[in-house]
């Protein structure tokens, strides 16, 4: 009976219970996918693929290579240029310690090379350093090698970041390989260097350090 | 309260979304004109086949900014946190693997540095790594909960 008399009543009643139960339905077949996003971040990794490609084929100065090659393999490369003879194992380089560093470049005693990126050597450099980035190695090296065969009394001695650099081993090879029999690498090198606080040059400019 | 409550989530929500997203624009923006000092550092983790190191490297600058552009602005929804979470998650367990394997490596996460790579740098990256996972789960979490859609 009390159908009939509150029938609005009742219709108001039925429509309340079926919007939440289709609301929990509708929420739950909307519910956040993970498939979904998956798919998503899958779909933005191709595009960066096909942005990185693009851009390494008509954007870039410099286009890599799609076969990966070693910074070794690189300078092997670049050395061809300069000598017919294979790039010399790193291994057989000679170093020497901050302190022996030191005592050579105080007395004049040794020609200092900075094997970084120009980008780097031009923030700032051990004083008198000359850049002779692996990474530019054969136009660099012919730049600089005036300066090299006018010292080629002095011994030389190659820096790079230190730590786990081996660009210093790499060019050490090179001038090895290139003649210059007397060139050794300083291990600890801009890391140890800085961090000693050594006096450093920015732009020929030199500060800091005693 | 409850408002309060709500309110602090959104403000620690927008806090880092922020940070995430700038943190991944700027590291996909410093690399994506030098791919090579990249590829370097990711063949000098040694997991990657080379032929993987290079396409990675291409790839991954434009990743990382889509990803920091898509936590910024926030739509769709969800991806962008995920993508970060994941590319974080793959870099921790990357230094993770170095460090296990006493591989001193630069990570090259923000381009080469002048700075050399150091056990104690590897520490600090992990550590950072660690941080940006939790704030990128932190965002996904919270989008999964709210019903707005992934719009």
């Amino acid at each position: 009976m009390f159908f009939f008399t509150d029938l609005p009543g009742t219709f108001a009643a039925a429509y309340t219970a079926l919007a939440k139960s289709s609301e929990k339905v509708l929420t739950t077949e909307t519910a956040p996918s993970f498939a979904r996003d998956l798919a998503g971040v899958v779909v933005l990794a191709a595009l960066s693929l096909a942005a990185g490609l693009i851009l390494n084929r008509w954007g870039l100065s410099r286009p890599l290579a799609l076969t990966y090659q070693s910074p070794g393999q690189r300078l092997a490369a670049q050395l061809t240029q300069l000598v017919s003879r294979p790039l010399l194992p790193m291994g057989e380089v000679a170093t020497v310690g901050l302190d022996e560093f030191r005592a050579a470049l105080k007395n004049h005693a040794a020609l200092v090379l900075d094997a970084r990126p120009a980008v780097f050597y031009r923030q700032g450099h051990v004083p008198s350093a000359l850049n002779l980035a692996r990474d530019d190695f054969a136009a660099d090296y012919r730049r600089l090698k005036p300066t090299l065969d006018a010292a080629a009394q002095k011994p030389i001695i190659v820096y790079c970041s230190g730590g786990a650099c081996r660009d210093s081993r790499l060019v050490a090879a090179a001038l090895i390989t290139l003649g210059y029999s007397r060139t050794t690498v300083f291990t600890g090198g801009w890391h140890d260097w800085s961090a000693a606080g050594l006096p450093v040059e920015r732009s020929g400019v030199r500060s800091g350090g005693d | 309260m409850n408002g309060r409550t709500i309110s602090a989530a959104r403000g620690l929500e927008i806090l880092a979304r922020i940070i995430l997203g700038a943190v991944f624009v700027y590291a996909g923006a410093v690399k994506v004109s030098a791919p090579q000092p990249l590829a370097d550092s990711i063949a000098s983790f040694s997991i990657l086949p080379r032929a993987l190191i290079v396409p990675l490297a291409l790839g991954l600058p434009p990743f990382e900014m889509a990803s920091g552009v898509l936590v910024l602005i926030g739509r769709p929804r969800r991806v962008g946190a995920l993508a970060v979470l994941i590319v974080t998650a793959v870099f921790l367990a990357a230094l993770g693997s170095a460090l296990a394997r006493g591989i001193t490596v630069d990570c090259g996460c923000f381009g080469p540095g002048t700075a050399a790579g150091t056990r104690a740098k590897m520490w600090l990256d992990f550590g950072r790594d660690a941080a940006l996972i939790a704030g990128a789960a932190f965002l996904y979490a919270r989008g999964r909960l709210s019903r707005q859609p992934d719009v």
